[in-house]
């Protein structure tokens, strides 16, 4: 896989020609940018990412504040407020600034997705590992429980249990330190909100992790049965140290592109489940649940549904053409 | 071929009974239920729940007996009473319940006393009761009554009440994606790299990242919303059938509930889910068009002389459609399951909202209903798609 590029030496050396590798990260990366729309994708996902993390900077009004002003219901966009501040996308039906709901929202709706991708790959990336690599009763109870996942709807389990759970969140013991964390990183107002959030967090990793599992699995049995693996075994390397050094870094690539598919996957399933009313709650703004109220008022404020529809759109576009950039960037004959 | 089928059908049925008693776990763990629903509604008035309505109501729901035989009653509608053998009643006094609990002490005749926690004691023996509603259980799809959605009829009944629009609203959707998205995906592969192939790949690409959400909403704003305000002929945004007949420019009058009117309230919905399975399914064509088309038998039927009609119609699309029987049969859950987003967008009165409202309400029992059926869809539609395959290509086997 390494690539080497030949210079000829401008000055007449003795070898005439100097070898200089290229490391394997620099052919990825200079591959990765002709994909101009995944460099685009990129960028504006940084700058999302960016703008929700500076959200109590950037944002003109508080993530909760009511205008309370005549005119303040479902104000459109541009509107000032009496003292001068600017609805820059307008109100809600509460009179709540709509670009300040999206600022937070972008913060519970990425840092979820991104969580929830690391988390599920990371635990998938172990499990399947372990499998493939023992072989043994690990994997046949992975495989049959692989099985029965795959013989179930699994969206109607996953929404009856996160249904089940939110109505009472209290129900499951997360450490406090979690919930302080994830407090603190979504500027949530309490820990009620941090349970739901919890919540979700742990439903959507308890059903993501399935696919990683299943992908590193196979790759591991592909990899072992390969002769360096057989070489190194019989120089008496040990089985961990296999792992970490062959079979983990050859399985990287279809990992990293899995890994971004987990990431479009688990911003659409917390949007679809917000929008759907089993998600993260009200007050907590996400964008599947603003999305939710601007279709219940479709009929008041025709543009709100657009204004929240648009990030949306451009994230779950974004997810999609970096994986798509990064999959040809990786390995080009790599189909998932 | 037999023995195969024999050992799919036993793996199917152990597959059922396991989502069975997890769902039933589900059911377990779920707060809630009929006696925390009323205890909420009656705390602090003078109709506070008493002790013998709480029996009455534990009663009615099996939530007096124990889990084992409550399980059991749930899911094969047994025990029901004690076991006859010959005119003789069996184990006719073993506790598989208790209504009533507390202390209690037992003295009995001979002097000895037992201490309980259970004052009323249920035995196998009280089973026949008419106030204990016991069905057929969930294994032979009896999945009792709904609890809230329409309270005290039959689960089946709203699940029957309810399919005719999803199936109509999947079926014609996945009909028009199959009709258009073979042709097109074959003419895609065909002229690899052409114009027209990009223009699929594109399209197709933008089509699979778009969110099904913001497609349907945006669906409603544009075609219901906007035309209707600017007088062109508008669809409607929501419902099966309209509540009152509309006159629509171009279409001229609509009547509620006539067959214009169903047609009328499709389009929409059908337009967006059609988009959906399209985008997904056109790609998976082309793709394995491509691969075929790069096969030995196609140059080899090629260079016979064969014209390029018959070499994709004959050679390559026949093969090319094998692996897409997988995802055409795959469509069978999904016609049971209902489209839950683009009904919840649309009011469709369908399985899918049908979930969600049950989902809303707590009504378990139709929860679980749609779970069980929606598991045992799933495994049929993989047993047809194997066999299907050993059926349309012979160099795969079951085994």
């Amino acid at each position: 896989m390494t690539a080497t590029t030949l210079k000829v030496s401008s000055g007449a050396s003795k070898e005439g020609l100097v070898v200089q590798p290229e490391s394997q990260s620099t052919l990825v990366w200079r591959r990765f940018r002709k994909h101009r729309l995944a460099v685009i994708s990129g960028v504006l996902l940084m700058i999302i990412l960016v703008a929700s993390l500076l959200a109590p900077i950037i944002a003109p009004f508080g993530r909760d504040d009511i205008d309370i002003s005549t005119a303040a219901r479902f104000a459109p966009a541009l509107s000032r407020t009496p003292d001068g501040g600017l609805h820059l996308l307008g109100t809600d039906h509460l009179g709540r600034d709509v670009f300040t709901r999206l600022l937070y929202g972008a913060r519970v709706t990425l840092i979820v997705a991104v969580l929830v991708a690391v988390f599920s790959t990371a635990i998938g990336m172990v499990i399947g590992a372990l499998a493939g690599f023992y072989r043994g009763i690990v994997d046949t109870l992975l495989m049959r429980f692989l099985d029965f996942m795959s013989s179930i709807p699994s969206f109607t389990i996953l929404l009856i249990l996160t249904s089940i759970l939110i109505t009472d969140p209290n129900m499951l013991p997360f450490p406090r330190i979690w919930l302080d964390t994830l407090r603190v990183t979504m500027l949530l107002r309490d820990m009620q909100e941090a349970r739901t959030v919890a919540v979700i967090l742990l439903v959507l990793i308890g059903f993501g992790w399935i696919g990683s599992a299943r992908l590193m699995r196979g790759m591991v049995l592909s990899i072992r049965e390969t002769l360096y693996v057989e070489a190194s075994r019989s120089l008496g390397v040990s089985s961990l140290r296999i792992i970490t050094q062959h079979v983990v870094p050859n399985a990287m690539a279809p990992i990293i592109v899995s890994f971004t598919q987990d990431l479009a996957a688990a911003f659409a399933t917390e949007t679809v489940l917000s929008f759907l009313g089993y998600g993260v709650q009200e007050p907590t703004a996400t964008w599947g649940n603003m999305m939710k109220l601007a279709e219940e008022y479709i009929f008041e404020q025709r543009l709100l549904p657009v204004i929240v529809g648009v990030p949306i759109l451009i994230c779950s576009l974004a997810f999609n053409f970096i994986g798509d950039g990064l999959r040809d960037a990786l390995d080009p004959r790599l189909k998932l | 071929m037999t023995t195969f089928l024999v050992r799919r059908l036993a793996q199917m049925f152990l597959i059922t009974l396991l989502a069975a008693f997890v769902s039933y776990l589900l059911f377990y763990i779920a707060p809630g239920g009929p006696l925390a629903k009323l205890a909420e509604i009656n705390q602090g008035g003078r109709n506070r729940l008493d002790r013998d309505a709480e029996a009455r109501i534990k009663k009615t729901f099996d939530l007096d007996l124990y889990q084992v035989p409550r399980f059991m009653r749930w899911l094969i509608g047994h025990p029901r009473g004690s076991f006859v053998i010959g005119g003789q009643e069996f184990f006719q006094s073993l506790q598989v319940g208790c209504l009533k609990e507390g202390r209690a002490r037992l003295v009995y005749a001979d002097g000895t006393t037992v201490e309980t926690n259970c004052i009323e004691p249920v035995y196998l023996k009280d089973l026949p009761d008419p106030q204990r509603r016991v069905g057929n259980g969930v294994m032979r799809l009896d999945f009792g009554l709904s609890q809230q959605i329409l309270r005290d009829r039959p689960v089946m009944d709203l699940i029957g009440s309810r399919i005719g629009p999803t199936l109509w609203l999947l079926g014609l959707s996945n009909l028009f994606a199959l009709i258009i998205a073979v042709p097109i995906g074959v003419i895609s592969a065909v002229k690899q790299y052409s114009k027209f192939d990009y223009l699929v790949t594109t399209l197709t690409f933008f089509g699979s990242a778009m969110p099904t959400l913001f497609l349907g909403i945006m669906g409603i704003l544009i075609f219901a919303l906007t035309f209707k305000d600017l007088g062109l002929p508008y669809l409607p945004p929501q419902l099966a059938e309209s509540n009152a007949d509309a006159v629509v420019p171009l279409l001229g009058d609509i009547v509620a509930g006539s067959m214009r009117d169903r047609i009328w309230h499709l389009i929409l919905p059908v337009t967006v889910l059609t988009i959906v399975s399209l985008t997904g399914w056109t790609r998976f064509i082309r793709s394995s068009m491509l691969e075929v088309l790069r096969q030995d038998y196609v140059r080899t039927a090629r260079s016979k002389g064969l014209g390029e009609r018959a070499v994709i119609a004959k050679h390559a699309l026949r093969n090319a459609l094998i692996p897409f029987i997988t995802l055409v049969v795959g469509v069978i859950p999904a016609l049971f399951g209902g489209a839950v987003v683009t009904e919840t967008i649309f009011s469709w009165p369908g399985l899918g909202r049908l979930f969600i409202a049950a989902l809303g309400s707590n009504d378990y029992p139709v929860l679980m209903a749609i779970l069980l059926i929606g598991t045992i869809l799933t495994l049929v539609s993989y047993l047809i798609s194997d066999i299907l395959y050993t059926v349309v290509d012979p160099r795969i086997r079951v085994s």
